[in-house]
């Protein structure tokens, strides 16, 4: 062996060594994106829907292919916002900023004299999202958090950086947040398992966790959360109800999405092992006695792959009575399932405490099953002060306004 | 004023665009620059995320990101639907029959197939895997697995986690070696 090879051998046995140590401290799960993928699927080409980058003009736009019950109607709120997904108002409700994923924008809309105008209030972010609360507003990327003080009449200026308070994990897939602030004043924020199916590399994954707004008082409030997009206190009970994803590549009739409710702190909800009504993962829970056990299980199953984002509890006037109380909760449509389901805005009506929940549909048309053609995806809810209902659509980037008259 | 003159030399700016583009990725979209990927036969959609990624700063390098600093939407989609149209070129590389065969095989346990199509000329959001550059792909998988690859799908991140560098170079090898 000459000298050069076998410093390149020397080297390449030290990076093994490197390797295995490093694989006996710390197992790395299995890619996520096949892991679950079972030889029947293996020749399935399903993969994520594709978004829009592009602005939508309204004239773009079919929204008479809405439909609504009876006495309700759709309009084009607002466009412009590429990717648009949760929205935060503020008091008078004269401002509206909208978070997005891939494209790293926060939008501020100005709501004025009837008229929408939106600017971009912050970019280059990785997959921000935004939260008003009290005068300031609070932006949470993946990995960054910022906060605008005097927001009130529009965020201006340089935000205060935060991110440190935070203790952000590492890992990026299935860590885009939804965030709250609660009635106890404490910011909410997820943080979604960075795989399709695995046990989470460390515990700082798949669980809610709710910070003091200062970011301190860090409390997990929420395990065994695989991918929660949106969450909603309920007006009576003032608990926790909550949007989760279910897991792919176990077929088009499972595990559905689910819609959960935190009756005390510290519930763990079951993810890896336990999914939906009792569905045991076959490929994390081999061999692990009563998956199931001290798992909280959801309110109701939301359909399988649906993708459920936004929750929003009604509580306006405008719209007839036995809205009142009801969950709207937006589905953005499947993926990894090889008919479409989903595209539409659900209500679910149950008691305070989850009991006998009934799913409606009440926006719809967004999806043709006929072709499996599709032309938005609503993600999330806001409701105005006159009692009307926002819908955001992040496939077309603008806003709907559904009201309601007799 | 300035405006003005901009909507109405849109076409004549198209012009320089693709002469700035074709510089570096070649007129016919085919790269012979190390670490600049060949961008003709990619797919519209993949293309046109990538470019507004680009433009908004959170994709891309800095000349790519300065080359495309406000360029309207519009441009973007003409830019796009130009290089999604243009013939990929042959590969004309030697092939290491071994890193091949490799590659191939990982390839397939991973199902990169699944997104990227059986002959990997991509699809949709999914770019065209064939015949790109070698360094430039292996480069690639291994920012994406390491997360300094701002803007890019987390789902990509996701799918070579755990995968080792020495799997991404025959993959690399692999792709880049396909017609």
């Amino acid at each position: 062996m000459n000298k050069k090879a076998f410093a390149l051998a020397a080297a390449s046995t030290l990076a093994l060594t490197i390797q295995a140590a490093y694989a006996q401290d710390k197992p790395k799960p299995p890619p996520a994106w096949h892991q679950g993928k079972p030889p029947a699927l293996a020749e399935s080409k399903l993969a994520p829907v594709p978004g829009k980058m592009t602005e939508t003009s309204a004239a773009e736009i079919p929204i008479d292919k809405m439909k609504l019950p009876k006495g309700f109607t759709a309009e084009i709120w607002a466009t412009g916002l590429v990717g648009a997904r949760a929205m935060t108002l503020n008091e008078d409700q004269s401002k509206m900023w909208v978070g997005t994923r891939g494209i790293g924008r926060i939008y501020e809309v100005s709501n004025e004299g009837g008229k929408r105008t939106v600017k971009v209030l912050a970019e280059k972010l990785t997959q921000p999202t935004s939260v008003y609360a009290n005068g300031a507003l609070y932006v949470f990327a993946i990995d960054k958090v910022l906060r605008y003080d005097n927001a009130a009449k529009g965020a201006a200026g340089q935000p205060v950086d935060m991110t440190q308070a935070f203790e952000l994990p590492p890992e990026q897939h299935h860590n885009w947040k939804y965030v709250r602030v609660g009635p106890d004043k404490k910011l909410y924020v997820p943080f979604g398992a960075p795989c399709n199916i695995c046990e989470p590399p460390t515990k700082e994954y798949a669980q809610i966790r709710r910070y003091n707004l200062d970011g301190t008082g860090k409390e997990v409030i929420a395990t065994g959360v695989r991918n929660t997009q949106g969450f909603d206190w309920h007006p009576k009970s003032g608990e926790l109800w909550f949007t989760d994803h279910g897991r792919d590549w176990l077929g088009d009739n499972g595990p559905e999405d689910e819609l959960n409710r935190l009756s005390k702190p510290g519930q763990n909800f079951g993810y890896p092992y336990c999914h939906a009504n009792k569905v045991v993962d076959p490929d994390v829970a081999k061999g692990k006695k009563d998956a199931c056990k001290d798992v909280t299980l959801p309110v109701t199953t939301m359909g399988p792959h649906t993708a459920v984002m936004g929750i929003h509890f009604y509580t306006g006037s405008m719209f007839p009575k036995e809205y009142q109380g009801v969950a709207f909760i937006a589905r953005k449509g499947s993926w990894n399932r090889t008919k479409k389901l989903g595209y539409d805005v659900v209500t679910v009506k149950a008691g305070p405490d989850g009991k006998g929940a009934k799913i409606t549909p009440f926006a719809t048309g967004f999806m043709d099953p006929k072709d499996d053609s599709f032309w938005g995806r609503p993600a999330y809810l806001a409701q105005l002060n006159d009692g009307s209902l926002l819908v955001s659509d992040e496939q077309l980037g603008a806003i709907y306004r559904i009201s309601y008259q007799k | 004023m300035l405006t003005a003159l901009f909507v109405s030399c849109a076409s004549a700016q198209s012009e320089e665009r693709l002469k700035a583009c074709a510089a570096c990725h070649g007129a016919d979209g085919n790269s012979t620059i190390a670490g600049t990927p060949s961008i003709a036969g990619q797919p519209r959609i993949f293309l046109e995320n990538y470019l507004v990624m680009t433009r908004e700063g959170i994709r891309g390098t800095d000349v790519m990101q300065g080359l495309l600093k406000g360029v309207p939407d519009r441009d973007i989609v003409a830019l796009a639907v130009h290089f999604s149209k243009l013939k990929p070129g042959t590969p004309k590389e030697e092939t290491d029959e071994n890193l091949f065969r490799r590659g191939r095989e990982v390839a397939a346990k991973n199902r990169c197939a699944s997104c990227h199509e059986k002959n990997f000329q991509g699809r949709e959001q999914m770019p065209r895997l064939a015949g790109q550059r070698e360094e430039f792909l292996a480069e690639a998988m291994l920012q994406y697995r390491q997360n300094r690859r701002p803007g890019g799908d987390t789902l990509m991140a996701a799918a070579l986690y755990g995968i080792p560098e020495a799997d991404f170079k025959a993959l690399a090898h692999y792709f880049s070696r396909l017609k």
